[in-house]
């Protein structure tokens, strides 16, 4: 029933990727948080988080991408949201974030740094 | 003669029912809340996006209810109750102490969007504070008849 929940982070072509597998809720935000300051403050000011193995993702979830976000904007550099998952999408829709986040449908759409 | 096997996950719940779930007030355990959402959803007739989105909501109430609370030794009872109509869901968050200290900035900005979430998915949500419990609750209506 415990589903894995997965974190992960390599360079990409020069791009600091984060992959993330599983549920991202109140229970696991904490290790997304931890993964994309860590990443930042090794001075990576554009980052790409890869959603597309993520389920589930709920408002804490969101607050974490939130807090990403200016911190790499704050460096000039911006946070790229891979995702497809049309329940996911949803969720972005809703909370206005599709407007705040640039979203694509695959690494390959975030151009090289 | 061997009768022809039940088939499972066709029983429903209708009007008057009432499911309740206690657990201790821990992030956690709130897939918890998520699955028993998802079940019942199932079982009273919502749709499969319907389901999904009470899905959501059930955490989101939780996280309501737990807001602001220092919930390490409390419990959260969640209530479903199901009518002709609508299926009504309270959280109620007991023998928790107000939150000490400060919160962090992602947390304040999860709560607003925990709001819109709540206001895009069901039709009906809400807070109340009581006697050192919190209580959030929500309604969510079919567009046809329940189970």
């Amino acid at each position: 029933m415990e589903q894995e929940f997965r974190i992960e982070d390599r360079m990409d072509g020069g791009r600091s990727v984060i992959t993330v597998v599983g549920e991202i809720d109140v229970a696991t935000a904490p290790q997304l948080r931890e993964s994309l300051h860590g990443v930042i403050a090794q001075g990576q000011a554009t980052v790409v988080l890869d959603l597309l193995g993520v389920t589930f993702l709920d408002s804490t979830a969101l607050g974490v991408l939130v807090g990403g976000l200016k911190r790499c904007r704050e460096l000039g550099g911006e946070l790229y949201i891979v995702v497809t998952d049309a329940r996911l999408r949803k969720i972005f829709e809703i909370t206005g974030l599709n407007k705040v986040f640039p979203i694509v449908d695959a690494l390959a759409e975030v151009g090289a740094p | 003669m061997i009768g022809e096997p039940e088939a499972v996950g066709t029983e429903t719940l209708g009007d008057g029912d009432r499911v309740v779930l206690t657990f201790p007030a821990r992030g956690d355990l709130v897939v918890l809340a998520r699955l028993v959402a998802s079940a019942i959803s199932a079982r009273v007739g919502f749709d499969i996006e319907e389901l999904e989105d009470l899905r959501l909501a059930v955490g989101e109430l939780c996280l309501l209810a737990l807001q602001g609370s220092d919930a390490r030794h409390g419990d959260l009872q969640l209530e479903f109750t199901i009518s002709g109509e609508a299926l009504d869901i309270s959280c109620t968050l007991g023998g928790a102490a107000p939150q000490s200290g400060s919160r962090d900035e992602d947390r304040n900005a999860a709560d607003e969007l925990s709001e819109q979430i709540l206001y895009a998915l069901v039709d009906e949500h809400g807070r109340e504070q009581e006697d050192g419990s919190v209580r959030a609750w929500l309604r969510k209506r079919r567009k046809g008849p329940l189970a």
